[in-house]
């Protein structure tokens, strides 16, 4: 299914459009990686409402991105129960094999590493969500093969359609 | 020995399926209600039960549906709250991962009674998995008339979609979530008009909890008194609580509402880690203000929590030990507030941008005389006058980090460093 | 009703009022940011908080509802304390650089904090900076993000008041920002209402930045020029310089709200058009000369035409005064009838005098429009009375009031409305008549058999235009409302059906009232004075106060106020008056404050006929089109010169205040009547505007009784004169032949209407170029994209401009605004015929260029739509 036909899809699960809002901002951040002008002027044309309401709600919402993220999206959980079991250290750790601080991307585009608030997974605390996956009681040595597996993968991928490839596994 | 209910089924390979719900009794409640029950008495049902709600204010949920007008000329909505964003608490993310049936067959019973015929599933959407179970969940009970029209051979229609969340903590204010899903930013809404009244579409809409809905076949199935005789009657039920932090066993635990809170922690969840002291807890989420190690003689329900200052909340439990630094947790707990602060109403969005550079100033050794008092005006200007109950949890939260470990911040600025550096 | 105790003081108030409400009745201040009078609350700035008695927490007085008994606090100690509180958190983050902000002295902050704030702050950390510049959202509208204090008033101005919705807010917490679309408002209305509202310094007029403190300021209050409307609007002046305009909640039916002509578009009087000294034709070029010289021209030139007609045109964007005076002096010193006060359309005042005498509603608008159901005919209300729909806005959105749209052309308002009837271009007749059928349907036995016969009650077919379940839609909710109103562009007058149009809006009226709904009716007029016009008897069968030149008595009656004889046959009007010019038989035709040959629909024709009349007489502000080809052309004061009073389409009288000298050496629209005058050996009197307008008070009986003293802020309502039903009904017109072809139509648009705001500066600059209105559907049969360059082509010429798509234009439909002086709009069309046949193809050539085969306007004001007059 194209976009257009997804975001009708989705726009069809509401009694009004402006519902569909959201929906169609993660619809189209899978397609395009993240939230350009254009790309937001496309979803507010198909579903036939005010831009700036697109823009507002691209902006309000954390997991819409408007600027390019790289091709992994690491998001440490630094929130309290994570931050009790260690991910001030991890987040160090992190920042210094990539070479990269907190919101930065590696220059090969693969790693944005970023923090976030609690992910919902304090069990499995530290925990980082790259892509759609949780990856639970993390360590530096977890991290680093973690890393490495993703780096691998991307390398397998490279001949793929990026927007099409399915997502590491856990 | 409590003989857990909502989690009976996850411990089962494949607990997500159909078969495997249904092999547990599943969706009888659901049969049960629509040939022998009016959507009244449903409601009156749970009334009788005592349920409140698992959502964080613990409202009497047969209340709240009773609040839904009988004959309305629009469309009634059913909401559920997915949105579990509050620091410390993943329940309803197990719920949905394991046996998203059970939420299901709430969702259908509760529709039932309030005379909804469509759902949302506020889902946040980080919960990729909860999501796509939930879907494969929908399409199983669709596929098994157990969703759609004429429900098991009646007349009885209802439809459940899923809404992602984008990652904002305040959807999970019931009005905010309402505006999030009209597609608005997620700001809280003015109340009145209430949203059984007027919620969704300005529509009648009843909003609830994951594990709220979640009880709502176990009543059924097994009555309201069964529910009222567990913990405390006023406060009843089976519980889910969330532990984490520094805790031997951190992990989801089914227990009766009113359990000591010492107990739950140094039995049920192993107690400090080795060598260590347990300083504190949070006993639901961080909006619930911290309890000192020497409170932990408390019931775990909504009564006897507020009785000491602090709250259930969620239920999410964090376990806080010696060796780490409040000042750092109160910090890091303002920053949260802040960072998820609609922006809506001028206490929270600019006062706890104050309390947050001030903390950060002490906890890093640069906090001045002052400092604490400014911090104590901050927490006055804001409880209280804020539009919704986030910035309450924010001061609240703060204030009793600042009464119970007042001497740790005092050290920071005498110090001008961090005792636990 | 419920009673309430404030600190002490007991008031008894309606229920559902709120404390905030009931404080103000008490006169007990309440510091308030985010309420807005016109919305409901938003209750988030947390300023308004009071202690109500039995409840734990402050409450937000904007936000809480009266109970009876209630006893609330506005003044403890803890009160004080919460809001000093807000303040200084608000404070703290706030820019202290008071001395360069443009609201330094008028800033609800300043003054907040000196009542309420803390004396001083404990924060002391680094302040909040988004930018370290201003971000230039438009061309008129600049945002210092830094000094927002959310408050939110800008963007609920925006989308719930204004319906631009191009304000919005991003980000959330502690980085909220106002902006727009991708942080720019390039294509938003620029009203500037946002700025307006706006507590503090953070949206700014870009025109008015940095140029004047407010105490600097001389402030006159005044009505906008603009439109019908009729909004108030305060002038800001330094030392007789014109700096800015700004409007507040107290005075006018705006209510602080005003559209971007209003709020950018008075710099028009100072346009580089502006006429310096009188002119005369000399060896064909007009020279300048001095007013003597002109008079000297004057007597030498008016003898030799004498013995053939003459005629006279007055714009109805002038004040009452000098429309009463032009009537006069034409009637008595030129002794002629042959008067009018449109060049667009030809006024059937047979059968609009009656109609406007028997209908009328001279009311506030602010009533008419609570009604159940408001039906809104013709035009397009957005782009020609912008301020009105806002108010149709609220009716609609808040007032629970029946919103009906009829009309070709589609408007923003449409999406507020209970029923849209998009008719065919002219179809509004037909269409009406449809309406006036189900109408009578409903009346039954109410009706006369014969009428109800006549007008296509019981029985006969509807005739149809289009839509035809809208029109069932439409026609249901009329019969069911309980009260009704009618609004009416006068874009309706254009078309040559204009006549049958005011037949069915006159049968709508009386079969309304038959079925007891007590209907209202007011024009939506484009011109500001249209009304005023028309009750000035600024027209060729009437005298003031719209009585018929053949009804002797009032003939008799002003021949004798005015001590004169006056001619008593029928005058021509404009249209016909150029038939004269064309035909060798007009002398002088004196034309005040209008361009025919720019808006009269006919290009060429109004050019040969013009050139034909022996003498032509242009009076203006402005170099016109029309001036251009003047044997003299006297320099008169522009708007803002000189004192008057305009009659708004509510029938409010208001004054009109001069705020400074004509400039150059322009005079006083009235002194040049007395001028001209005086070539005759006349004098008109009285002459002086004040003397003016206690004739009017005196002669005119809609007026009577008022006097200048008495108008106020916020003027006085004329008097509706009989309001017996006139008892004449039409037959319905026949079915439009729906045309195989493009149809354009034209009217303003929202930066542009008539040619003074051609002059405006800040006008051209915010609005789009000169552009071609279609739906999707013709385009793409065409094969066009929106912002292609197109050329509209008739029978009669072509012009060349931008397409812009509307996806909510039928097919079939064109619109091109007027008022673009260099598109030479009225070349493309033929006398008589209304809409215009046309066909749409994309340009040959380069895009950006706008060929235009024409009469020697400079490429460069092509291309910018500018006034290509030099002076
Ligand atoms: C800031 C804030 C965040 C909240 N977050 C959640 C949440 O994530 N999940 C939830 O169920 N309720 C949350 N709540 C509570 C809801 O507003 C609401 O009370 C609840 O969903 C009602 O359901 P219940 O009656 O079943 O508990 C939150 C409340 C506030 C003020
Ligand atoms: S307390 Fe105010 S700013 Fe904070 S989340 Fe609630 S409404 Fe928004
Ligand atoms: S005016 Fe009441 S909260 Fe802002």
């Amino acid at each position: 299914m194209g976009m257009r036909e997804q975001i009708e899809t989705a726009a069809a699960r509401y009694p009004d459009r402006r519902s569909a809002i959201m929906p169609a901002l993660l619809i189209a951040q899978k397609a395009h990686g993240h939230l350009p002008g254009p790309v937001l002027e496309e979803v507010a044309d198909i579903l036939g409402v005010e831009r700036i309401w697109v823009y507002e709600l691209a902006t309000f919402y954390t997991l819409f991105h408007t600027e390019p993220v790289g091709r992994f999206h690491l998001q440490l959980c630094d929130n309290i129960a994570c931050m009790l079991c260690g991910a001030e250290r991890l987040l160090a750790h992190m920042e210094t094999v990539l070479g990269i601080g907190k919101g930065g991307t590696t220059p090969d585009g693969l790693f944005t590493l970023s923090t976030v608030e609690c992910l919902g997974a304090c069990e499995m605390a530290p925990v980082m969500q790259v892509g759609d996956d949780y990856h639970g009681n993390l360590d530096a040595a977890r991290l680093d093969a973690l890393l490495g597996s993703l780096r691998a993968h991307a390398g397998r991928l490279a001949t793929v359609d990026p927007a099409s490839a399915p997502s590491p596994g856990e | 020995m409590f003989e857990p209910v909502l989690l009976k089924n996850i411990d089962q390979p494949d607990s997500h399926l159909l078969s495997t719900y249904e092999a547990g009794g599943g969706y009888r409640a659901l049969a049960k209600v629509l040939r022998e029950f009016t959507p009244d008495d449903v409601v009156e049902l749970v009334k009788q039960s005592n349920l409140r709600g698992r959502g964080g204010a613990g409202f009497p949920t047969g209340m709240k549906w009773s609040f839904v007008p009988k004959r309305a000329d629009k469309p009634k909505y059913l909401c559920c709250n997915a949105d579990e964003g509050e620091p410390g608490t993943f329940k309803d993310r197990i719920i949905m991962e394991r046996d998203p049936h059970q939420l299901i067959e709430g969702l259908a019973v509760s529709a039932y009674a309030i005379g909804a015929k469509t759902a949302y599933v506020y889902v946040r959407g980080e919960y990729v998995t909860a999501i796509r179970r939930l879907e494969q969940a929908i399409a199983e009970a669709q596929a098994k008339g157990y969703l759609g029209t004429g429900i098991l051979g009646t007349d009885f229609a209802f439809a459940v979609h899923i809404h992602c969340g984008a990652g904002a903590y305040i959807c999970g204010e019931e009005t905010a979530m309402l505006e999030s899903l009209e597609g608005r930013r997620a700001q809280p809404r003015l109340k009145p008009p209430f949203p059984a009244v007027a919620g969704l579409y300005a529509s009648p809409t009843v909003i609830n909890n994951v594990e709220t809905l979640a009880c709502v076949p176990h009543i059924v199935v097994r009555g309201a008194d069964w529910f009222r005789n567990i913990g405390p009657a006023k406060s009843p039920g089976p519980k889910l609580y969330c532990l984490s932090g520094q805790v031997r066993k951190p992990g989801l635990y089914e227990l009766p509402m009113g359990i000591p809170l010492r107990e739950l922690v140094e039995e049920h969840a192993g107690g400090a880690l080795p060598g260590r002291r347990i300083k504190a807890v949070i006993p639901g989420g961080v909006s619930a203000p911290v309890i000192p190690e020497r409170g932990l003689d408390v019931g775990m329900d909504f009564d006897s929590l507020a009785a000491v200052g602090s709250m259930l909340g969620s239920a999410g439990v964090v376990v806080i030990d010696d060796t780490t630094c409040m000042v750092k947790v109160a910090t890091r707990i303002v920053e949260f507030f802040h960072h998820e602060s609609c922006g809506k109403c001028t206490p929270c969005r600019e006062g706890l941008n104050w309390a947050v550079k001030v903390m950060r100033r002490i906890e890093a050794g640069e906090g001045e005389p002052g400092d604490l008092e400014q911090l104590d005006g901050l927490c006055k200007g804001i409880f209280g006058n804020t539009f919704c109950a986030l910035g309450d949890g924010a001061a609240m939260g703060l204030r009793a980090a600042l009464a119970h470990f007042r001497d740790e911040f005092a050290a920071h600025i005498e110090e001008h460093r961090c005792p636990f550096h | 009703m419920v009673n309430i105790t404030i600190d002490g003081q007991t008031l008894e108030i309606e229920a559902g009022s709120t404390v905030l409400q009931a404080a103000e009745r008490l006169g007990i201040a309440v510091p308030t940011f985010c309420y807005m009078k016109r919305l409901p609350p938003l209750a988030s700035c947390r300023m308004c908080l009071v202690e109500i008695e039995g409840l734990r927490r402050l409450q937000p007085s904007c936000a809480t509802a009266v109970t009876d008994g209630m006893v609330v606090r506005t003044n403890t100690p803890l009160i004080e304390e919460t809001r000093a509180s807000m303040l200084d958190m608000l404070l703290a983050n706030h820019p202290l650089d008071c001395p360069i902000c443009d609201k330094g002295g008028e800033c609800e902050l300043q003054d907040m904090v000196m009542a309420y704030g803390p004396r001083r702050s404990g924060f002391h950390d680094s302040k909040r900076v988004f930018h370290s510049k201003d971000i230039r959202l438009s061309p008129v509208v600049i945002m210092n993000v830094n000094r927002c204090i959310q408050c939110q008033r800008c963007v609920r101005m925006c989308e719930e008041v204004v319906g631009a919705v191009a304000l919005g807010t991003v980000e959330k917490g502690m980085d909220t920002a106002v902006t727009g679309f991708e942080g720019s408002l390039a294509s938003c209305d620029q009203c500037g209402n946002c700025i307006e509202v706006c507590p503090v310094g953070a949206l700014m007029s870009f025109p008015y930045r940095y140029k004047a403190r407010p105490w600097d300021l001389a402030e006159t209050d005044t009505i906008c020029p603009h439109c019908g409307t009729g909004c108030q609007l305060t002038v800001g002046a330094r030392k007789g310089e014109f700096m800015r305009v700004r409007s507040d909640w107290e005075h006018g039916m705006n209510r602080e709200t005003l559209c971007v002509r209003g709020r950018f578009g008075l710099d028009f009087i100072d346009g580089s058009a502006r006429i310096k000294r009188p002119m005369i034709r000399r060896d064909g070029v007009l020279v300048p000369v001095s007013w003597e010289e002109a008079g000297a021209y004057l007597r030498q030139r008016l003898p030799a035409v004498e013995s053939k007609a003459c005629g006279g045109l007055a714009s109805p964007r002038l004040p009452n005064e000098v429309l009463y005076q032009f009537q006069k002096l034409m009637r008595t010193v030129f002794r002629t009838n042959n008067i009018d006060c449109s060049s667009r359309w030809s006024t059937p005042v047979d059968t609009l005098a009656p109609l406007v005498a028997a209908h009328y509603t001279r009311a506030p608008l602010e009533e008419l429009i609570g009604r159940d159901c408001v039906l809104v005919v013709g035009g397009n209300v957005t782009e020609e009375n912008p301020v009105t729909e806002y108010l149709l806005r609220d009716a609609a959105r808040r007032r629970q009031a029946g919103l009906l749209m009829l009309s070709a052309r589609p408007s923003r308002l449409d999406a507020d409305a209970r029923a849209v009837v998009r008719v065919t271009p002219g179809g509004e007749a037909a269409a009406l008549g449809a309406v006036v059928a189900h109408l009578a349907a409903a009346a039954g036995p109410a009706l006369p058999g014969d009428v109800a016969a006549m007008i296509g009650g019981p029985g006969s077919e509807p005739t149809m235009a289009a839509g035809g379940d809208q029109l069932d839609g439409l026609a249901t909710a009329l019969t069911d409302g309980g009260s009704v109103t009618l609004l009416v562009s006068a874009d309706i007058l254009r078309a040559p059906s204009a006549r049958a149009t005011l037949e069915q809006i006159g049968n709508c009226l009386q079969v309304l009232r038959t079925l007891g709904k007590a209907p209202a009716m007011q024009f939506l007029f484009d011109r500001a004075n249209q009304l005023g016009a028309w009750d000035m008897g600024a027209l060729p069968l009437a005298l003031p106060g719209l009585r018929d030149i053949a009804d002797n008595a009032a003939h008799a009656a002003f021949e004798r106020a005015w001590g004169v004889a006056i001619p008593s046959e029928p005058g021509a009007d404009f249209d016909a008056m150029l038939d004269l010019c064309d035909n060798g038989k007009m002398g002088t035709l004196y034309i005040v404050g209008s361009d025919p040959l720019m808006c009269y629909p006919d290009r060429h024709f109004a050019q040969r006929a013009l050139a034909a009349a022996d003498f032509l007489i242009v009076q203006d502000a402005f170099l016109t089109d029309t001036a251009g080809l003047a044997d003299v052309v006297l320099p008169a004061a522009s708007y803002g010169e000189e004192p008057g009073t305009f009659t708004n389409n509510e029938g409010r009288i208001q004054m009109v205040r001069k705020f400074r000298e004509p400039a150059f050496e322009a005079r006083g629209n009235l002194a040049i009547f007395d001028f001209v005058a005086a070539l005759h050996d006349h004098t008109l009197q009285p002459s002086t505007q004040g003397e003016i307008f206690d004739e009017i008070a005196r002669l005119v009986p809609a007026y009577a009784g008022l006097t200048q003293d008495g108008l106020g802020r916020d003027g006085a309502f004329t008097r509706a004169g009989r309001t017996e039903p006139v008892g004449r009904f039409f037959a319905p017109p026949p079915a439009p032949v729906v045309p195989g072809e493009m149809m354009l139509i034209v009217g303003n648009g929202l930066f542009h209407n008539g040619y003074l705001t051609g002059h405006s500066e800040i006008l051209n600059t915010v609005a789009d170029d000169p552009y071609v209105e279609m739906g999707a559907q013709d385009a793409a049969e065409r094969a066009l994209l929106d912002g292609d360059q197109v050329v509209v082509r008739s029978a009669q010429g072509d012009l060349t401009a931008k397409l812009k798509l509307n996806r909510r234009f039928p097919k079939g439909l064109v619109f091109v605004p007027e008022n673009y002086r260099a598109l030479r709009l009225n070349s493309l069309m033929r006398r008589g015929e209304y809409p215009c046949p046309v066909e749409v193809e994309r340009a040959p050539g380069v895009v950006g260029v706008v060929p235009i085969a024409g009469l020697g306007a400079g490429a460069q004001d092509l291309a910018q739509g500018l006034p290509g007059g030099t002076s």
